[in-house]
């Protein structure tokens, strides 16, 4: 064979058996390229065109088009930019209050406390229902008419229709699904990276005097440095592309769709999916690269922000 | 947990004669720390117990009884609800889709990533370097659902089932995790099972396979579960109601029957609980392979 395809540390076989392991590999390399490679790159591609949810329909070139109508043209583009605004409000409350929550429970049950398995279990358990179980759940938990949570507002005399409500105030419960549904990725990843941390530097800082609140400035806080990286830069990332649980709790309702479920609106209905022309396809793969560069925009800065932290901690 | 504690004390009980230390007579004290802890801890369970409560009380309540009194004890403990939700929301159906979708995608999943991770993490490969970066950098691709709604449709699979099984077919973080994995395991093997005269497929199917164990079911886990809770995907690529997953089902279901909270909260009991007893078998893997970034970083 002219051309070898595997090294030379390959010890399984001469001659035509060298081919085994690319031909082994060649079909979930082909799959990952067909389903997730190809198609993303497509995207871009796709938000120059004006193609429709149609099979066979013409695609035509429309430059850009699409991206000019979503960002400036008319009252459309004012919805879509207060969208954005929202999909930064929703990622800027979401991270801050899942990361601090998170921490704070991490550290309560990094305690020996007795029943500390049955929390963290507890806490846990929204993660691996999925969106639908947990939007049924809190659908049920804020029935306005009489349910548990307006039953205890009643007490404070406060009148709420929940997720029926304003869109600011489905807005904001929204949000407290969401933080509820996944605070508890957050604590485990904290609990795992506190339990790296050696147990020697606590005992010597309290020998020196040191108390719980210098305890955990001076050693946790350094220490935990990457389960705070990956916290942060996970919470930044998930919240910007989270939807799902707007489609489960409230739908599409003007004045709370953030850019995710603006995306699948444009390109496949607002509720359920049937091939129809009226499916504007390149218009929301627009969207969706706009969405992207915000990821990426967003992300790095988390990422430059997280960088200079551990630079700052670990040298 | 596995720092080793037993050793720590020798080098700290001396400093322990000269001077009696902080935590001594703190830990004689009352123990605020724990009490508030518990405090703590039991106010924001109840925000996880309760909406569960909720749950299972409206699931035994007939529905006068629930307009009437939603949150009050129910009188008594009855299942009408769960045989109505049982046959109306369609259950027997939509759970045998969504384990033949789980199946499928799954073992196909775990099969293929087998045979592009044990090359690459060998580096055995020409090119393997590349290919591990295409996995690592499409985690921040732009997302791939207009287009990929596209091939599917051109391919005329929009509405069926292989087409849906498609899209569930690869996962770049489960690739990542065994290739990761896969290092761990010493490459002197490899050298005895070819000297011994073992073919490529066979010792990765039959030797590597079951060492990597922990990492295979680390994502399988996580990829089943992920196709088992998906919603977004089914809601686009299935019309056919014959096809729906029960995620899909459900929400059918909440449309139809939107009002009647009891038979929706037996359902939504019944989905659980196989996911809650699953849970608790396989959390040591779950939890694992979420957290598998924290420690590293």
């Amino acid at each position: 064979m002219a051309i070898s395809l595997v090294k030379k540390n390959y010890l399984f076989g001469q001659g035509r058996k060298r081919w085994v392991p690319w031909l082994l590999l060649l079909p979930g390399f082909g799959l990952y390229l067909l389903i997730a490679v190809g198609p993303s790159l497509a995207t871009a591609v796709y938000s120059f065109t004006d193609a429709s949810g149609v099979r066979g329909a013409p695609v035509n070139w429309i430059g850009f088009e699409n991206y000019d109508e979503f960002l400036f043209r008319g009252l459309a583009s004012r919805d879509n930019l207060a969208a954005l605004q929202r999909t930064l409000i929703f990622m800027v409350v979401v991270t801050t209050v899942q990361f601090g929550l998170g921490l704070v429970l991490a550290l309560l049950l990094n305690q020996k406390l007795r029943g500390r398995t049955f929390f963290r279990t507890l806490f846990f358990i929204p993660v691996i229902l999925g969106v639908v179980i947990q939007g049924l759940m809190w659908q049920l938990f804020l029935y306005p008419a009489g349910g548990p949570v307006a039953e205890v507002f009643g007490w404070f005399g406060i009148q709420s229709e929940f997720l029926g409500g304003a869109p600011t105030e489905a807005f904001i419960w929204v949000m407290v699904v969401q933080i509820w549904a996944n605070v508890g990725i957050t604590m485990m990843i904290f609990l795992a990276g506190m339990q790296t941390i050696d147990e020697t530097l606590y005992e010597a800082a309290r020998i020196d005097g040191a108390g719980g609140w210098n305890l955990f400035k001076n050693i946790t806080w350094p220490q935990l440095t990457p389960a705070i990286n990956t916290n942060f830069l996970l919470n930044v990332i998930g919240s910007l592309q989270a939807w799902q649980l707007f489609l489960v709790l409230i739908g599409y309702r003007p004045g709370t769709q953030v850019l995710g479920y603006l995306v699948f609106a444009e390109g496949f209905g607002q509720t359920t999916g049937s091939v129809s022309a009226a499916f504007r396809q390149g218009y929301a793969a627009a969207a969706s690269i706009v969405l992207f560069f915000l990821v990426l925009v967003l992300g790095m800065s988390a990422n430059w922000i997280v960088q200079r932290r551990e630079r700052k901690y670990l040298g | 947990m596995t720092i080793p504690r037993d050793d720590a004390p020798e080098m700290i009980v001396p400093a322990l004669d000269a001077e009696p230390p902080v935590v001594e007579r703190v830990g004689k004290g009352f123990p605020w720390g724990k009490v508030i802890s518990y405090v703590v801890l039991s106010l924001f369970a109840l925000l996880y117990l309760a909406p569960l409560f909720m749950l299972v009380n409206a699931s035994f309540k007939p529905l006068s009884e629930f307009f009437r009194d939603p949150i009050g004890l129910a009188s008594g403990i009855n299942f009408d609800n769960y045989t109505k939700a049982w046959e109306l929301a369609n259950f027997p159906r939509y759970l045998l889709n969504s384990a033949i979708y789980t199946a499928i995608a799954t073992a196909v999943f775990v099969f293929t990533t087998l045979f592009v991770a044990f090359p690459i993490s060998r580096g055995i490969i020409k090119g393997g370097g590349a290919i591990l970066t295409l996995y690592v950098v499409a985690l921040f691709l732009p997302p791939a659902l207009i287009p990929q709604f596209q091939l599917i449709l051109n391919l005329g699979l929009y509405n069926t089932r292989v087409g849906y099984i498609m899209l569930f077919l690869v996962n770049a973080i489960g690739m990542i995790i065994v290739v990761n994995y896969i290092k761990s395991i010493p490459k002197e093997l490899d050298e005895s099972a070819a000297v011994d005269g073992c073919g490529y497929f066979r010792f990765v199917w039959s030797i590597v396979l079951p060492l990597i164990r922990p990492a295979i079911a680390t994502v399988t886990v996580l990829h089943a579960i992920g196709i088992w809770n998906e919603l977004i995907l089914p809601t686009i690529y299935l019309t056919n109601s014959d096809l729906y997953p029960i995620t899909r089902g459900l929400i059918v279901f909440q449309g139809q029957y939107g009002s009647d909270w009891p038979a929706l909260a037996s359902a939504v009991l019944m989905l659980m609980l196989p996911m809650l007893v699953l849970f608790m078998f396989l959390q040591r893997y779950i939890i694992g392979g979420l957290t598998s970034g924290a420690v590293k970083g």
